[in-house]
């Protein structure tokens, strides 16, 4: 049955009455018991225990797919210590499952090559577990309805907590932020740690979504620092939460639907302490290319000499 | 300005834990007279040692050598240093109290300097905290807290100018071997690094806030202790939470044997604001000493409810409710309010009452509807089934739909309870039907949705849409959609044609009532868990995990949803991403489903009681408690929560 379908796609026989009565063991029982009760012309829909596989939809232009455009860039510094992935599968196939992307900024930090080290295992491990989990499973033709499937914010989690054992075991003097966006259907879901950034961009408005785990942010949220004190601390750079520094790790999560046309930017402090909110969202309002908004995102914060490594994500939704 | 000796750098922790090139070896003696026996403990600026005293060759006199190890290259700075560590010395060798170690010296040669010490004999509170399994006598904690109180308060006072310690943490603290507090680590000498670039992990711990501008005052060493004591008795390490959040770890969450009172002692030094803390460490102790005397009940909390006495038993001040069919039970309803009347039917009320109109519609199990004045209770009509009724009314168009365990679905004239028509199914129905477009949508126990054209007169079935299992999970309409949930687990969303959209599969069975917002669609299952699915195509968005089933109908507010579980628990939880909102405790199984009316969550629990709660805080406004359990779901107008019970009444309260 299932290579028939995988072969003929929607020209495979599949009417209800056609299907093997394994499929429920309850169908036609029911089917018999309906007959009995319905004296009705539209009669009830015998138990089918499959999703319908509706036809695919065809994408007639590059605005009807999820877009990303990607950069990372040395900045100021002798070595690059951020990591960036970028995944979407735009399926066309029967079903329409939804399109999946996983989008990742990290930026690490420790002396030596140990930033770079727990920035890229970070990434590798948190993207594996969200195709083992999310996508092959869909892939797959699993049932993604059921309870028995991980949500995605579990597997979220579950990734951020491994990729956080893996630094421990791997880099002991490093650490990296992570800052994570899975997307699926028009869904955001966020894990978040450190003072990378996620920023949704709606209709010319630039909105943060994630917290920057800085001690000099919490003592802001706490009244006890002013904004201009915190810039000027001399602890602003520290950060209180961090992948790989404890053996708990509390992670930030959020969900956010994303309108037709909007964007999710990721980014490393390398980006947005340098040229700021206001310049980051005029230069994405300029360039409608999701690449090309990024490489000029980079050039900015060079252009203004910046100490770090510039790391930027720029996800467009379809119109 | 005192650097927290407990940050880390990441740069600084490569090889911490190894002894550096230089550290003094087992043997070495120092100035003719201090013999090394080993290393206690590693510092930033070096180490400290355990030595013997060669003065006393006859006796065993052990001391502590601390040293300092000067390596800062700035000439300025590696001043500052050598001062600070003079100081720490010259402090130390002024102060006389029995928690304070004596220093016996101070020397020092090239780059390094020495105080000797005290030995004490015994552990530091961390290393104790750590080797204990479970909590530590909490008695033992408050008296531990009461005497650094008084060597706290013994520095402050201290002339001619106060003394800070600054490093107030559990590793500071020794206990000797007569189970007495010491001080040891007099932090001063500690350096502020500055122009460190780039980002960096630094966790604050048990210092206060006020430390980031440079404020070092006795209030900063009660938020210390403060800080000290919360980690001791909650066993929750600072270091390893967000800065400054002692506030989000209520004591009592983690260690249920901390009284109100010593917890609020705790909360109160760890006040951000340091004018709220304890004048001085000495009416912190007073308070201390003063929860060992109080029973362990709330004394010193103020009530939540904010006037206390506010309980009347309710007997006296019930009205009488004319017309009502039975009397009012003599002892009911008591709490902290007075219902403003009370209906007395002759079975358990678990149907969920509607408002429409100044008339309250409810079922009862002793088969009957009952139509009643909203301002009164006064009996307006009721109508009789055949059998008792679970399932809850609804008002469309001058008629009231009612399903009964006799198997039939009621249509009802609502001024006077006149039969329209029913409808026969193979059944019991508990469900409330979904009216869209004329057509009632309803579950039967006989495992069928049924879709009837409901007119004046008569109705007329349009499709039935089978599951073979009991359907007890209201039907909701949505999009013209369908979605109700089913005995076998399953979940599912059906066009009103009758046709399947997706389905969702629970692993245990569905009575709860869904709800519909913003393209998520939210049901609670028996197997556990809270679900919220995607309109579209039905797959979780999240799930939210409680500790019994969730029978308790989901309800959307201000961006939360609230629900019951049979784990004795009320849940808010945001709407977009299910994170815990607040959770507030009944210890009995909740099952009614909540309603929201201003701020105020409303719902129902098996210990008989009626609780509103604070729909943002989860704070507990009232409680209104019935003679048996309640398992109806409440509804709210005009301001009055209406309410049934297993004690038979049907309750108006002021909301």
């Amino acid at each position: 049955m299932k290579l028939i379908r995988r072969l003929f796609g929607q020209q495979a026989p599949e009417t209800p009455s056609s299907l093997p009565s394994t499929e429920s063991p309850e169908a036609a029982e029911d089917s018999a018991l309906l007959k009995e009760t319905q004296p009705l012309s539209q009669s009830a829909q015998p138990v089918v225990q499959t999703r319908r596989l509706t036809p695919p939809k065809s994408y007639s232009s590059t605005n009807r797919r999820v877009r990303v455009g990607a950069a990372s860039d040395i900045g100021g510094r002798g070595n690059n210590e951020d990591a960036a992935l970028t995944l979407i599968t735009n399926t066309e196939v029967t079903g329409n499952p939804p399109p999946v992307g996983i989008f990742m900024v990290a930026d690490g930090m420790g002396g030596h090559q140990n930033g770079e080290f727990a920035s890229s295992i970070t990434v590798r491990t948190v993207a594996q577990a969200i195709i083992r989990e999310v996508i092959m499973p869909q892939l797959e033709e699993r049932d993604m309805n059921s309870a028995d499937q991980k949500t995605i914010p579990e597997v979220l989690a579950e990734a951020m907590s491994a990729a956080n054992t893996a630094v421990q075991l791997e880099v002991p003097g490093g650490g990296t932020t992570a800052t994570c966006a899975v997307i699926r259907a028009d869904l955001a879901y966020v894990a978040h740690v450190g003072d990378s950034r996620a920023y949704l961009i709606t209709d010319g408005n630039l909105e943060l979504i994630t917290r920057d785990h800085l001690l000099v942010r919490r003592l802001q949220e706490l009244g006890q620092l002013t904004a201009q004190e915190a810039d000027a601390h001399p602890q602003r750079n520290v950060l209180y939460r961090a992948i790989g520094q404890s053996d708990t790790l509390e992670v930030d999560a959020a969900t956010r639907r994303l309108p037709p046309s909007s964007r999710l930017l990721l980014c490393s402090d390398g980006l947005w302490g340098v040229i700021g909110d206001k310049r980051i969202n005029e230069i994405v309002a300029k360039y409608p290319d999701p690449q090309e908004a990024c490489d000029q995102l980079v050039a900015a914060a060079n252009d203004d000499n910046g100490p770090d490594n510039i790391t930027v994500v720029l996800v467009q939704m379809p119109d | 300005m005192g650097q927290p000796s407990d940050t880390r750098h990441i740069e600084d922790n490569q090889g911490a834990l190894s002894v550096p090139d230089g550290t003094l070896q087992p043997g070495q003696v120092l100035q003719s007279r201090y013999r090394i026996l080993g290393i206690i403990g590693l510092g930033g600026m070096g180490a400290v040692y355990q030595a013997r005293d060669l003065h006393f060759p006859n006796v065993t006199r052990l001391c502590a050598v601390k040293e300092m190890i000067n390596m800062a290259q700035d000439q300025k700075l590696r001043e500052q240093t050598i001062r600070n560590f003079e100081r720490e010395a010259e402090i130390l060798a002024t102060l006389n109290h029995p928690a304070i170690p004596q220093i016996y010296d101070y020397f020092s040669f090239g780059d390094r300097a020495y105080l000797v010490l005290e030995f004490i004999q015994g552990r530091d509170l961390e290393a104790l905290l750590n080797s204990t399994d479970g909590f530590l006598p909490v008695e033992q904690i408050r008296e531990w807290g009461i005497e650094i109180c008084e060597v706290l308060d013994y520095l402050h006072n201290h002339q001619p100018e106060p003394i800070v310690f600054r490093d107030m943490k559990p590793s500071n603290v020794m206990i000797d071997h007569h189970r007495r507090v010491r001080l040891i680590d007099f932090g001063i000498a500690k350096m502020f690094q500055i122009g460190q670039a780039g980002t960096m992990i630094g966790t604050e711990g048990y210092s206060p806030p006020e430390q980031y501008k440079g404020i070092a005052s006795p209030a900063a060493d009660i938020y210390a202790l403060g800080a000290t004591l919360h980690h001791m008795l909650t066993k929750r390490d600072p270091r390893l939470e967000p800065p400054f959040s002692f506030d989000q770890r209520a004591i009592k969450e983690y260690n249920p044997n901390v009284s109100d009172v010593l917890a609020s002692v705790i909360m109160r030094s760890l006040n951000y604001d340091p004018e709220q803390r304890y004048a001085s460490a000495d009416a912190m102790k007073q308070s201390l000493e003063a929860t060992g005397t109080t029973p362990a009940v709330a004394s010193g909390v103020p009530n939540a409810l904010g006037s206390p006495g506010a309980s009347v038993p309710v007997a006296a001040a019930l009205p009488v409710v004319a017309n009502r069919p039975a009397s009012t039970p003599s002892d009911a309803g008591i709490g902290n309010i007075t219902p403003i009347w009370a209906f007395q039917a002759e079975d358990a009320i678990r149907s969920t009452p509607i408002v429409v109109d100044d008339t309250v519609y409810v079922g009862s199990y002793d088969n009957n509807l009952w139509a009643l004045d909203a301002k009164d209770g006064e009996l307006r009509w009721k109508f009789a089934t055949e059998g008792g009724i679970g399932a809850s009314p609804v008002y469309h168009n001058g008629t009231v739909y009612i399903g009964s365990s006799d198997q039939r679905m009621y249509a009802l004239d609502a001024r006077a309870g006149r039969r329209r028509w029913s409808h026969k199914t193979e059944g019991k129905i508990f469900t409330t039907p979904a009216v869209t477009m004329g057509t009632l949508y309803f579950g039967s126990d006989d495992g069928r949705l049924y879709a009837l054209k409901s007119t004046p007169t008569s109705a007329r079935e349009v499709w039935t849409y089978s599951i073979m299992v009991p359907l007890r999970s209201s039907p909701v309409v949505e999009d013209d959609l369908l979605f109700f949930g089913s005995d076998g687990g399953e979940f599912l969303c059906v066009d009103l044609s009758g046709e399947m959209k997706w389905r969702f599969q629970t692993r245990r069975r569905i009575m709860s009532t869904p709800l519909v917002r913003e393209h998520i669609v939210y049901v609670g299952s028996d197997d556990w868990y809270l679900y919220a699915l995607d309109i579209e195509q039905g797959y979780p968005i999240w799930r939210y995990r409680t500790r019994g089933a969730v029978i308790s109908s989901p309800t959307f507010a201000d961006g939360k949803i609230f629900f019951g579980s049979a784990d004795g628990n009320i849940y808010a939880v945001d709407a977009l991403s299910g994170r815990d909102e607040w959770k507030y405790e009944v210890n009995h199984p909740v099952t009614s489903s909540p309603t929201v009316h201003r701020e105020a969550v409303y719902i129902g629990a098996v210990d008989g009681a009626v609780y509103a709660l604070h729909s943002r805080t989860g704070d507990l406004l009232w409680r209104f408690q019935s003679q048996r359990p309640i398992l109806s779901s409440p509804r709210v107008a005009n301001d009055v929560v209406y309410i049934g019970s297993d004690d038979c009444h049907l309750y108006a309260l002021q909301a």
